[in-house]
Parts: C-alpha cells; sequence; structure tokens
C-alpha cells in the first residue's frame, strides 16, 4: 500500500494521538507513526501558561520544535492539551522575536529621547551598569529595583533573589505574582503558618461538591475543569456551584449559580458561618482540638498612598478614602457600628496585626450576617426576585454543611484580586475550618494559582520583597541569619528593612526615589493598574528602565534597555504548580540570534561588580532598628575577610561560580544529550541551574518545604513531585497524619506551620491582653466583616469595571499574540455588556466606545453577546490586548494586608467613541 | 502544514453516527472509532493557519459530540508559522512608544 508523505504523516499523527489517550493502534499505524517520528526527539517538559501545570512532550528535529502534544504519563492532564497549551510550541517562532539588545540611543551614545538601536550584549551590559552604579552611589540599596515573575524558573528566581538580597544588599525585588495571589499567601500564613494549599488536583476526583468562588475555572483552568466536568458527569450526587458577579462559561455545568455584588462574597461567607453555628454543625471536636478563633482591625484603608500629591484632580475623591470612609448602611451593620459614621483608617500601617478571641466574640461577629440582611447586600442580578437568591444562598450553606457530604472550595483572582482579599481568603478556612472539613481528600479549601511557578518561584523561593526561601521573612532576624548562613555571606548582608512591593516600585519610580529597575519575564507597564503613572514615570523621569524580554510589548517599548531572553524550551528551567508539585525540563531548542537565558543575564551582570562595591556601609533611608545604627545598613567587609572573601573578590565568584558550585560540572549524564547555553556560554565548566537547584534545596529541608535531588525530577518516570518529599515521597494531603510525616504521630491534624503562631487576645473591638500566647499546631478561625469597595459607580461614573483573561491568550498577550491560530481566534479585547446597558447607551454590538474612569480611557468594541453575559451595571474588558490598554482605566486600589492590586472592581462610564 | 490529532468523545450509542458526520466534514479524517469507551480519534489538516481553530470549532458543534479535546500538534512544515505576523502587532520596526503612550 502506497501512502503519499502528506497521508502517511497523518497516520502516524493519528497513531501517536491514539496511543496518547489509551486507544489501541494497529501494527500499521504504529510503524506509521515510527516512520513519521523517526527522526524526532521527544522529551518531557511543563506547559508555559498557568499555574495547573499540565506536562507535554516537546518533538524536536534539527534545533527546531516539530510537535507537541499532551503527556499521557502527566497525572495533572493525563495527555489532554487546553488549546494555549496546545500551542506551546508556536510561541518560540513569532517573527518579531527579539534576538539582540536594543538601546535608546542618539549619536551613538544612551539618550533617554532616541530611538532603539541595536547593540552588542557588552555595550548592554556597559550602560546597565553605568546607570546602575550611579544610582545605587546616589540612593544606595533603596533606589534601585527587580520586577520579577511567578514565570522565572526556580533556579532562575533563585540566582536574582540572592544577587539582589546578599549581592546588592537590596529588598527591592517583587514579582508580578504579587498582582495574582499575594491574597492567598498572607491568608496562609495568618491561617495555618505556611505558605500554599494542604490538598491537590485528586480532590476534584474524591469530592461530591465544588464550589468556585471568583475563579471561571471553564476558561482559566480548562484542563481541571476538564476533570471537573468528568466528575460531575460520573458521579450523580456531585453539585457545582459558580459564585460569579456575572455569568461566566463555568455556570454552564454549574447546579447553581449565584450572581453577587462585587466584595459581598465577604458577606456571603459570614451567612455560611452563622449557618454553622445557628444549625449546631461545628465540628467541636475538630475545632476544640486544631484551631483557635481571631479577629484584626477594620480601617485598614484601601492599599493607596496616604498622600494626593500624585493623583490626577479627578482622583482625588477616591484617593481620599485612604484616610477616611462614611460607613454605609452594610458595612454599619456587617462592622456594628452606625451608618454615616465618619471612620478614620487608622491601621494602614499594620494592617495585618491579629488577636485571638473567644468563641462567643466570633458568634458576636457574625451574627448581623442573617439571610435577609446578606441576601439584600449581596444580591447582583437586579432582575433576580429575592426569594431566589435566598434560596440559593440557602441551598450553598446546605452544601456545605450536609454531614456527609465532601466541600471543595476553588479560588483565584475573584478573591485574591480584592481590596478585602486577605480577608475573603481567610473567610473560605473558616468555613471549612468551623465544618472540619479541611485536608483531607475531597474536602478543603483549594486556593488556586494563575502562573506557572507562582508557588514554586515567587512564593516558595520567596522572591518577594519580604520573603526568602522556604517561608522565611526578611524582618526576622533568625530567618535573615540562616539565610546568610546557606548563602555563606557574613551576618547582618541581608538588609533587614522589607523593600518596595510591586505596586510601591512603580509609585517609587513616579517619585524618584527609585531611578533604576530591571525587569524580567513580565510586563508591568502593561498590567498593572492606573498605567497612565508609570508609563509618564518610565518615559519623562530621570530613570533607567532594563527590560528582559521575548518579544516588544508595552514594557519593553517604554524602556531604556531591552534584552533578548531565552524563552522556556530555550533553557533548563523548573516550575511548581498549585498543587506543590515540581517539575523540571531541559534545554529543548537553542535560543535564536542573540536571545540568552534570563539567569545567564543575572549572572553575567554580577560579573561586574566586585564585592566592595556593595558590602562596605551603605545608606538606607528609613531604617531604624535595635543593632543597628539608624538609617545605615553595616559594613560586613571585615566578617567577610575572616571568611575568606576579599572586597576584591567578584560577585559572581562569591554568590554563583564559587568553589562549590564549580563543583557541580557541565556536561552532566542528566542531560542525556540536551544542551545548555547557559553553561556553556559562562563558561566555566559548571552547571548552573543544577548547582542554583542545590542550593535552594537547602532551604526547605526539614521545615516541611523538602525537596528532591536535581536528578531525581530529570528521571524518566517522574512526573514531577508534590512537596514536601520526605524519604523519597510525596505529600499528598498537608496537615493529615495519614497523609503527612511532619504531623505528631496520634494528632491526627497538626497544622504545624510556624509563622504568626504567637498572637495577644482581646475581642471584636480590640486587645484586651498583648502578652502573646502561642498557639502552636492550630489553624486560625477569622472573623472578618463585609467592607465596600472604596469606589463605585455613581451619577457620573455608572458602571462596574471588571477585568481579566480570556481563555486564548496568556497575559498580556506578549506570548500568544505571536501564534496565529489564537491571534485570529481573539484578535482583540472587546468589552462586554448586558444588552439593556448597551441599548440604554443608544450602542449596539461591535460599536466603538470609550469606557473611562477617573484615571484615564480607552477604545474598544461593544460584545453584547458570547461567552460571559454580564449582570447589568458592569462591564467586563479582558487585558491581554495592548490595543485596548484597560490598565489606563483601572485603579491601582491593593487588599492592605497583601499589596495585591484589586482589578476587579472600578467606576466607569461607556459612551460612543 | 498544520496537522491536528484530535481525541472526539461521544457517548457509545452515538459513536458511528458522529463518526459518520466527522468524515463529512472538509480536511478530516476519523482514523478510530472506540465503541466501548466512546472515544474516536480524528486527524484534521488545515487549508490555511487560523482555520486550524475554527475546524476544531466545527468539530465541537457536531451533534452528539460530548468533548473534543486536542492532542498532538505537527508543525514540521509550516513555514507560514515564521512569516505571518498577526494583523495588528508591530515588528521590530515598531519598537519605539506608540503616540498613544506618550500622551
Amino acid at each position: 500500500m502506497h501512502l503519499s508523505r502528506r497521508e502517511f504523516i497523518k497516520t502516524g499523527i493519528a497513531a501517536s494521538t491514539a496511543a496518547t489517550v489509551g486507544l489501541p493502534i494497529s501494527k500499521m499505524a504504529e510503524a506509521a507513526a515510527a516512520e513519521v517520528e523517526k527522526d524526532w526527539q521527544w522529551d518531557k517538559a511543563v506547559c508555559r501558561f498557568c499555574g495547573t501545570g499540565c506536562g507535554i512532550m516537546v518533538a524536536t528535529k534539527d534545533g527546531r520544535i516539530v510537535a507537541t502534544k499532551g503527556d499521557p504519563a502527566a497525572p495533572v492532564n493525563k495527555g489532554l492539551n487546553c488549546i494555549k497549551g496546545y500551542f506551546n510550541g508556536k510561541i518560540l517562532y513569532g517573527k518579531d522575536r527579539l534576538t539582540q539588545p536594543l538601546l535608546r540611543m542618539k549619536n551613538g551614545k544612551f539618550d533617554k529621547k532616541g530611538q532603539f538601536v541595536p547593540v552588542t550584549w557588552e555595550q548592554a551590559f556597559d550602560e546597565m551598569e553605568r546607570q546602575f552604579r550611579k544610582t545605587y552611589a546616589e540612593k544606595g540599596p533603596a533606589g534601585v529595583a527587580m520586577f520579577g515573575s511567578g514565570q522565572w524558573t526556580i533556579p532562575e528566581g533563585y540566582a536574582m533573589n540572592k544577587l539582589f538580597k546578599a549581592g546588592f544588599r537590596s529588598n527591592n525585588l517583587d514579582p508580578n505574582a504579587r498582582n495574582c495571589m499575594a491574597s492567598a499567601v498572607t491568608a496562609f500564613y495568618s491561617v495555618f503558618g505556611t505558605d500554599e494549599p494542604a490538598g491537590n488536583y485528586d480532590d476534584i476526583e474524591h469530592t461530591d461538591t465544588m464550589v468556585l468562588w471568583g475563579a471561571n475555572m471553564a476558561e482559566m483552568h480548562p484542563i481541571l475543569w476538564s476533570r471537573i466536568t468528568d466528575r460531575r458527569l460520573g458521579h450523580k450526587d456531585c453539585r457545582i456551584v459558580n459564585l460569579t458577579t456575572f455569568r461566566n462559561m463555568s455556570s454552564d455545568i454549574a447546579d447553581l449559580e449565584i450572581i453577587f455584588k462585587p466584595n459581598t462574597d465577604l458577606a456571603i461567607q459570614n451567612y455560611i458561618a452563622r449557618e454553622i453555628i445557628a444549625r449546631d454543625a461545628v465540628n467541636k471536636a475538630f475545632v476544640d482540638k486544631h484551631c483557635i478563633f481571631a479577629t484584626g482591625p477594620y480601617d485598614i484603608g484601601y492599599g493607596m498612598r496616604a498622600t494626593d500629591k500624585y493623583a490626577y484632580a479627578a482622583e482625588k475623591d477616591t484617593q481620599a478614602k485612604e484616610l477616611k470612609v462614611t460607613l454605609d448602611k452594610y458595612e454599619a451593620i456587617g462592622q456594628r457600628r452606625k451608618v454615616g459614621d465618619v471612620v478614620e483608617q487608622k491601621n494602614t500601617a499594620a494592617p495585618a496585626k491579629h488577636w485571638s478571641i473567644s468563641f462567643d466574640d466570633f458568634k458576636k461577629g457574625v451574627e448581623p450576617y442573617t439571610l435577609d440582611f446578606v441576601a439584600e447586600l449581596a444580591k447582583g442580578d437586579p432582575d433576580e426576585p429575592l426569594d431566589k437568591f435566598k434560596t440559593k444562598l440557602q441551598q450553598l450553606a446546605d452544601l456545605y454543611i450536609e454531614p456527609e457530604r465532601k466541600v471543595v472550595s476553588f479560588w483565584t483572582m475573584g478573591f485574591n484580586q480584592h481590596q478585602r482579599g486577605t480577608w475573603v481568603n481567610e473567610q473560605c478556612y473558616m468555613n471549612h475550618l468551623l465544618l472540619g472539613k479541611q485536608s483531607v481528600p475531597g474536602s478543603g479549601a483549594f486556593s488556586l494559582t494563575g502562573q506557572p511557578s507562582a508557588c514554586g518561584t515567587a512564593r516558595e523561593v520567596g522572591t518577594f520583597c519580604h520573603r526568602l526561601p522556604a517561608d522565611r521573612l526578611i524582618p526576622n532576624p533568625q530567618h535573615r541569619a540562616e539565610t546568610e548562613k546557606y548563602w555563606k555571606v557574613p551576618a547582618k548582608t541581608i538588609n533587614p528593612k522589607i523593600g518596595s512591593f510591586y505596586a510601591k516600585i512603580l509609585r517609587d519610580l513616579e517619585d524618584g526615589s527609585v531611578k533604576w529597575a530591571w525587569v524580567q519575564v513580565n510586563n508591568p507597564w502593561h498590567t498593572h493598574p492606573n498605567a497612565n503613572h508609570w508609563i509618564k514615570a518610565a518615559r519623562e523621569q530621570d530613570n533607567f528602565i532594563v527590560v528582559s524580554e521575548a518579544y516588544p510589548g508595552i514594557s519593553a517599548k517604554v524602556a531604556d534597555l531591552i534584552l533578548p531572553s531565552a524563552m522556556i524550551f530555550e533553557k533548563w528551567g523548573a516550575y511548581g504548580n498549585a498543587e506543590r508539585r515540581t517539575q523540571h525540563w531541559r534545554q529543548q531548542v537553542p535560543p535564536p540570534g542573540q536571545a540568552r537565558g534570563d539567569i545567564w543575564q543575572t549572572m553575567e551582570f554580577a560579573k561586574r561588580f566586585k564585592i566592595k562595591d556593595f558590602w562596605g556601609e551603605q545608606k538606607l533611608p528609613g531604617l531604624k532598628l535595635d543593632g543597628y545604627q539608624d538609617n545605615t545598613l553595616p559594613s560586613v567587609l571585615a566578617e567577610a575577610q575572616a571568611m575568606g572573601i576579599s572586597p576584591e573578590d567578584n560577585l559572581y565568584k562569591v554568590l554563583f561560580a564559587n568553589a562549590e558550585n564549580l563543583k557541580v560540572k557541565w556536561p552532566d549524564a542528566v542531560s542525556k544529550g540536551h544542551d545548555n547555553h547557559v553553561a556553556k556560554l559562562l563558561g566555566d565548566g559548571w552547571f548552573p541551574e543544577k548547582a542554583m537547584w542545590n542550593e535552594y534545596q537547602l532551604f526547605g529541608k526539614g521545615k516541611g518545604k523538602d525537596l528532591a535531588d536535581f536528578d531525581v525530577y530529570h528521571q524518566d518516570s517522574v512526573r514531577g513531585l508534590k512537596w514536601p518529599v520526605v524519604n523519597g515521597k510525596e505529600v499528598a494531603w498537608r496537615f493529615n497524619e495519614q497523609y503527612d510525616p511532619y504531623v505528631t504521630k496520634g494528632a491526627g491534624f497538626e497544622f504545624y506551620g510556624k509563622l504568626l503562631k504567637a498572637i495577644p487576645s482581646g475581642n471584636l473591638d480590640g486587645v484586651t491582653d498583648p502578652a502573646p500566647k502561642s498557639l502552636a499546631g492550630k489553624a486560625k478561625i477569622f472573623f472578618r466583616p463585609y467592607a465596600a469597595p472604596v469606589e463605585q459607580p455613581d451619577a457620573n461614573y455608572d458602571l462596574w469595571l471588571s477585568t481579566g483573561r480570556v481563555l486564548e491568550h496568556w497575559h498580556s498577550g506578549t506570548m500568544t499574540r505571536r501564534v496565529p491560530e489564537l491571534h485570529r481566534a481573539v484578535p482583540a479585547a472587546v468589552m462586554w455588556i448586558h444588552p439593556a446597558d448597551a441599548q440604554k447607551r443608544g450602542l449596539k454590538r461591535n460599536d466603538l466606545v470609550w469606557v473611562e474612569s477617573r484615571r484615564g480611557k480607552v477604545k474598544v468594541r461593544v460584545e453584547t453577546g458570547g461567552r460571559n453575559t454580564m449582570t447589568k451595571g458592569m462591564v467586563f474588558v479582558p487585558f491581554f490586548d495592548e490595543g485596548v490598554f484597560i490598565n489606563r482605566v483601572t485603579l491601582d486600589s491593593t487588599c492592605p494586608i497583601s499589596k495585591e492590586s484589586d482589578y476587579k472592581k472600578c467606576a466607569v462610564k461607556v459612551y460612543k467613541a | 502544514m498544520n496537522i491536528s490529532g484530535i481525541m472526539v468523545t461521544a457517548l457509545p450509542e452515538h459513536v458511528a453516527e458522529v463518526a459518520q458526520s466527522l468524515s463529512a466534514l472538509e480536511g478530516l479524517e476519523v482514523f478510530q472509532a472506540d465503541v466501548t469507551s466512546g472515544k474516536l480519534v480524528v486527524v484534521q489538516e488545515a487549508p490555511s493557519v487560523g482555520e486550524e481553530v475554527e475546524g476544531f470549532k466545527r468539530i465541537r458543534a457536531v451533534p452528539h459530540v460530548i468533548a473534543a479535546d486536542l492532542v498532538q500538534h505537527y508543525f514540521e512544515e509550516d513555514n507560514e508559522l515564521i512569516h505571518a505576523i498577526p494583523d495588528g502587532l508591530e515588528g521590530l520596526e515598531g519598537i519605539r512608544v506608540p503616540t498613544e503612550l506618550q500622551d
């Protein structure tokens, strides 16, 4: 039988597809598959996009990716791909890929107002160094900053964390994960004393109920959604609830859809807690043994600046609420105060402080959250009858409370990007803990993530301005000392003052306190809210912005220097997903042109400095701490000398290519013929990614964050491992004795996290006994009240605006918009609006309109149908499209505890363009 | 050339009918249809870049199709890929601050 080449390839693809999904294939088809793939090299890897962490297989031939497929052996996705995952291979090959450093120049010299001109890496680093030294001399460690990423590989994040915190002695390093899941982290800390979820994705196949709180999983976590759909169809008692502010694709298979008003999720959670108590459904044995009750101040502000010096005139009224707010009816009832009370926001400086309270106080706190009160406050759809909404709330409470029913709550940005994000995360644990439905298969509150390594890199490596690896914190002297020990740097090298968080770095650039910033693997000028301010700060002020990028997104365009970066399969790396699974991959293909891995850029830049440049005395405005001279970081040069480190030693040699790390040799048998452009270019014969892994691994050992050896993750049989990996075994459910070796034998459950585990005590109104009492091993059940959104629609700005992703695109679209299929599927952002709201404004589908807020405006086309059905009074605009730059419109208010921006609610008006 | 391996799911009693409907679609070939598991393996060849996704939507719209999952993606000879930059995205020459960002 003769087959044409094309038919032959198709037979091969069919056979390979069948094999992937476990269907039997014929001998002939098998032969065809083998023939088609005979020159291909398949290797396991991981998806570049969301936090699900799907395994993919990548085929290469002659230095180019020729095919990708879902990895049938990957427990996360079992051979399936979503549409973005499917095109992983193509994101590398966009025509406008950046392949050489570009510097703004005029007459052969750097010029802020110049055009981008291709330069060599040497010239690029020369200017970058010159600008860095200028700013460091003027402002010290606080004057330089780094925008990091939840898309950094683990070794990349680790290396940059070390360069900034040990090398430059600056804590101004914060990831875009700040805007993605910081609220989840602060709640993990306050409730459990340690970061990241107790459960794992197998909860889906174990549970009876899945409640989505502000998580449109059908679009944003499609592979998890296919597992949820399978469970729903295959298990007759399974129920799915979608809580959202407008109807989205996840409602399609939901048994119960609850449309609520922005921020009223806070009230709905308290209603459930009140019902649990009223129905005598508190799991007393669990709560008495494993939990305590707690609360904190309500007057914590909204994460905006305290001054209106930088605000546009139109912004000043919203901004003034940072200082004081007038309570509306619902806040007054929910906070047991009076309507019209003007509340000064007195706790903006320490919004996270909290104290233990009694169960009776807790009960008193949730008492106002009756069905009548919450239904009236929370009902989001004006056309829905109140009684129907009440029935739905009762059904929701029933599903949580029914004794034998297992429940998983899932959430992502609806909770996290929230002016009370930490509170609403804590409330979700509140209900699971009250019921004892936590840390068991099929039951638990499960915080999902949005980025491929928000957990693995940003959170676990601690690439935040207040964190160090493995749950360590900058302000904790013992944590700094441990880190200095692992890093083999002198005591007091690490700056004890928390650095600037993501939003603050941008504000610092605007007010002149930071003047040099570097961006890797993210796009702050596209994705941070209230963007007009930050664009101006980058372009019109005397700041030097370096952007490492693969494609020219908005941040690259506003930069002064662009460094071309290698993309995922062009380098060795590791990501950690939302179920604590760490997955590694090898370099599959070489980067194009002059593009280089971010870790190479980091280490190469380090080569330009000496120890004496940073480890002498440094000015640090605002430092006031026992054991430190005011406003000064001490010199550690003498201690360094005693450790054998000379002031003349090179930073690269001390932090990275030191004697220990040079023993980790490249080439290495683990490569199985794969290359490593970073190792080759650095040229010292070491294996930087593996050496960084080995160093990093020490931080979590014995601390509940144990990771396996580098080579283990690269074994053919391994598809990532869920930490803690103890004696070679992963942990499926944390804090549960049956699964977690860290739990004391006989305890049943133990919430053994160490952070924030000694607190004062008091009542709902404040602290009565300031002496901290230990609550080792216990979780906290927080009472948190309803708080109204800081900016709400009014007569002028009469609509809510929410923003987010769409299925086809990743974040700011720099990668997915280069895949013609994805670009054509959704070429431009549109504004979804309710047909009645459109009609009221004389608008119809496809009309071009302005969306305008106090901060800025953009033009966009109207969509009244399609995948989202808007609630009356609300519009939704996705943020991926730089042509519809919606972050010029959004509000940069944050959760005051987590400092994560709220992209889900601000007030806008819409009119014909 | 864009060739996709797609797994289609249908109830066992509908597998034969679904296979027939899929075969009738242009550029689509049904390679396997397993009645026991309700799984079909189809291969789609998209006549041009961009129609791959459209074609995928078409599969999902076929009566009795419960799910269609992309499994394998082949683009070895997809020359269009590197030459066709989507409309509306600027090339290298465009790396300067767009005027709308300068105000």
